[in-house]
């Protein structure tokens, strides 16, 4: 046989076994509407309600003094970062609400607070913060040192004979920021990609796994096997054809929830996204390939991903910061293709940036996913002689 | 009821968990490791930002205010740039987050007593990490001014330094921190990994129980058994839920013996509502076992649900109060965020019953709808 007939012959084998599989996928119904739901409510749902920065943070006063400032003061911790939870009559009673995690924040002003501040004198109020949750409490703390800060620093202007908003004559530095690439902070945007690549990230390892596993617990791979079929055509179709759906379900999140909802840019190449989440889908594929070729059952195959996708959702720099690891996360992570795609993803979406700057972290997607894919081939062979 | 009933159901999935090696050390390894990873990794605190400075002043003072920046160890100096120009480049391609610009007669117009603008570029694709970012900009932006203004007072009224000082603090913060006096990031993060371990490990290892019998047939015996629908679900938990409570006595151990968290409340009653929780978590898996009718669609739904609202919204690292109504109302429909509730308040907050019955009583809630549903949903006579 010529090269192009087999050639032929291997494409069309690829074509026949790939359709296979989206029939079996379609068939199942409850999973396909799971993943519409997991591809745009969900998305929408997360998008909508994740506010990673402090909101609302219970604040309870203890007003010992009852004055002009202490009230100028305690209306400054206003929403949306803080919600006034009352007043005590007793400073003690600030333990009961924290107790029962009713308010994050007791404010305790001492008396003569204001008589000392006309006086000139130094004084300072007390805040009780909970730190179960410690960088909420961390960051409430300082937004009030920032208020504080404020005040204090008003202070001193109107103290000099001067009103807070001429302050030409101080020598200060104004602080000034731009925020690039996403100017009003607006969380939906980070948080819906986020959550995209959350479900990408979850579908395209399971699915292929269990439907490789599926057709070893059944002994149908036997069947398969005696087939003219080489074990890449047993095992590509079924990554072929998740990566088809997985893509579909995208396109709709992207068009469907992400752009008309959100407002989310495209300020680089669409197309190029696409390229990219193909490339991310097939990598992280090779994750649960190699997992379907040391487990027995389904079972096992979904705990045996779900141990290396938690990590993987929680420490890719998509959940939080890559900022905030420890080293050693950080090169352990380095093995996520996760964390190299929500660079891409924002570097496309929000940044409108192309393949010149974002070349290294496809071909580590490149290298991660050929080297899974590699080394799961080898096992499937390897299995079955 | 009947017991012995019960104990036959119970002890065949006993047998076909411990016949599966790889399965059975899974069950006890996934909440393990992902403890001790998230337990040392999972840290909260932004540090080592990096960023690039433009100085456009060159002066002695610029190059004060510019060290505060390189000392400081939230953030990493990546290098000094000619001008504004790269600076596109750098925050494209992530190699900087920050862009630090000092203008022009920058200490001559603060030496003159004027006040000059500093202009920060910030990365915005992450909002909390600009959110961050500003916040560490300003803090230090603060303590400068401080330090400029009491110059300032010593220099034009006469006065002594630490006058000046007194003059530029007249208002203090005593902040006094609650519950993690040491604010540990670890105190705060490995409570509520019990929670997160339990919740989503527990639903994966009953999530194919029912659906497994189905596909390969096997459900006909117990469907032409004496066995009664409750006695069979029963039976079929009872095994799962012996794994995860193992897992409760494992992951409090670790807690306490390897990140040294305080358990300051009542050991009873977190074993008895950890115990309530991982009926629950099991009994998501098994209700959706009998939903669905492949194991594929089984183990997906089950990542899915387990995982995603346990990350996102039971209050593991963004508290409930912050998030927006109808994702506070999705929190309020998973058990985790009350259990959370319950292992922070037992571990470091030391309240009780008194405080924490509603929490309790929504994961009994929680297990009796669980229960009634999955009776509903199986039948002994299925359609075909």
């Amino acid at each position: 046989m010529k090269l192009a007939d087999r050639l032929a012959v291997w494409c069309r084998r690829l074509a026949v076994m790939t359709r296979k599989e989206l029939v079996q996928l379609f068939r199942d119904t409850p999973l396909m509407g799971f993943l519409i739901y997991s591809f745009t409510l969900s998305v929408y749902v997360t998008g909508n309600g994740i506010q990673t920065q402090l909101k609302n943070a219970g604040l309870v006063v203890y007003d010992a003094d009852r004055s002009v400032s202490s009230r100028e003061l305690i209306s400054r911790f206003h929403p949306p970062y803080f919600r006034f939870d009352g007043e005590l009559t007793h400073p003690d009673e600030g333990f009961h609400w924290l107790d029962r995690g009713r308010s994050m924040m007791v404010l305790d002003i001492p008396a003569r607070f204001h008589e000392a501040l006309t006086a000139g004198e130094q004084t300072a109020v007390q805040l009780l913060v909970d730190t179960t949750n410690s960088p909420q409490g961390l960051s409430a703390a300082g937004y009030a040192a920032r208020i504080v800060g404020q005040f204090s620093q008003e202070l001193i202007m109107m103290r000099n004979g001067q009103t807070g908003s001429s302050s030409t004559t101080v020598p200060m530095i104004l602080s000034d920021h731009r925020v690039w690439f996403n100017q009003d902070q607006n969380e939906t945007w980070f948080e819906s990609i986020s959550h995209l690549l959350r479900m990408i990230t979850i579908f395209a390892v399971l699915l292929p796994a269990a439907a490789l596993v599926r057709e070893k617990e059944r002994g149908t791979v036997e069947q398969l096997l005696v087939s003219p079929l080489t074990p890449a055509q047993i095992m590509l179709p079924k990554v072929v054809a998740m990566t088809l759906v997985i893509l579909g379900a995208t396109a709709v999140a992207l068009f469907g929830v992400m752009l008309p909802v959100f407002d989310v840019p495209i300020r680089g190449s669409i197309a190029l996204l696409f390229l990219l989440t193909a490339l991310f889908i097939v990598a992280t594929a090779g994750i649960g390939v190699f997992a379907s070729t040391v487990t027995k059952n389904q079972a096992q195959v979904g705990m045996m991903t779900l141990l290396v996708v938690a990590p993987m959702l929680l420490l890719s720099g998509i959940f939080t910061p890559l900022e905030t690891m420890p080293a050693w996360v950080r090169y352990l992570m380095a093995l996520s293709p996760l964390r190299y795609f929500i660079e891409i993803a924002t570097g496309i979406l929000l940044k409108g940036i192309g393949l010149e700057m974002l070349w290294s972290q496809a071909l580590s997607m490149v290298a991660l996913g050929g080297s899974l894919f590699g080394f799961g081939m080898w096992r499937f062979r390897k299995q079955f002689e | 009821m009947n017991i012995r009933r019960v104990a036959a159901v119970a002890s065949k999935e006993w047998r076909e968990v411990t016949r599966d090696r790889m399965f059975l050390l899974l069950a006890f390894c996934m909440p393990a490791v992902w403890m001790f990873v998230f337990g040392y990794g999972l840290v909260l605190d932004v540090e080592h930002i990096s960023f690039v400075v433009v100085d456009r002043d060159h002066s002695s003072l610029s190059r004060d205010y510019l060290y505060r920046f390189y000392q400081s160890r939230y953030f990493s100096f990546q290098g000094e740039l000619a001008g504004e120009g790269n600076a596109d480049a750098w925050l494209q391609s992530g190699k900087a987050r920050a862009v630090i610009i000092v203008p022009e007669q920058f200490q001559e117009r603060l030496r003159s007593g004027q006040p000059t603008n500093v202009q920060t570029l910030i990365d915005g694709t992450f909002p909390l990490r600009a959110d961050i970012t500003k916040g560490y900009v300003i803090a230090i932006n603060n303590a400068f001014n401080m330090d400029l203004l009491a110059d300032h007072l010593a220099r034009t009224r006469g006065l002594s330094r630490d006058e000046a000082l007194r003059r530029t603090r007249p208002l203090g913060l005593e902040v006094r921190y609650l519950y993690n006096e040491e604010v540990r990031s670890t105190w705060s993060t490995v409570p509520a990994l019990i929670m997160f371990s339990l919740m989503v490990s527990s639903p994966l290892l009953t999530a194919l129980g029912v659906v497994r019998e189905k596909e390969t047939g096997s459900i006909y015996n117990i469907y032409s058994s004496t066995a009664t629908r409750l006695e069979f679900l029963v039976g079929k938990l009872v095994p799962y839920v012996m794994i995860s409570a193992l897992n409760v006595v494992v992951l409090w151990l670790m807690a306490v013996l390897l990140f040294a968290v305080p358990f300051k409340g009542s050991l009873l009653l977190f074993l008895v509502t950890s115990i309530l929780f991982v009926l629950t978590s099991t009994g998501i898996g098994l209700v959706v076992s009998l939903l669905v009718s492949t194991q594929q669609a089984a183990l997906i739904i089950t990542v899915v649900v387990s995982t995603v609202p346990t990350i996102l919204f039971s209050g593991l690292i963004v508290p409930v109060s912050s998030l927006s109504q109808v994702s506070q109302f999705q929190a309020h429909l998973f058990p985790g965020m009350y259990y959370t509730n319950i292992v922070r308040g037992t571990f470091l907050k030391n309240v009780g019953p008194a405080v924490l019955w509603p929490d309790v009583l929504a994961l009994v809630v929680y297990a009796t709808v669980l229960g009634t549903v999955g009776y509903r949903l199986f039948t002994k006579r299925p359609r075909i």
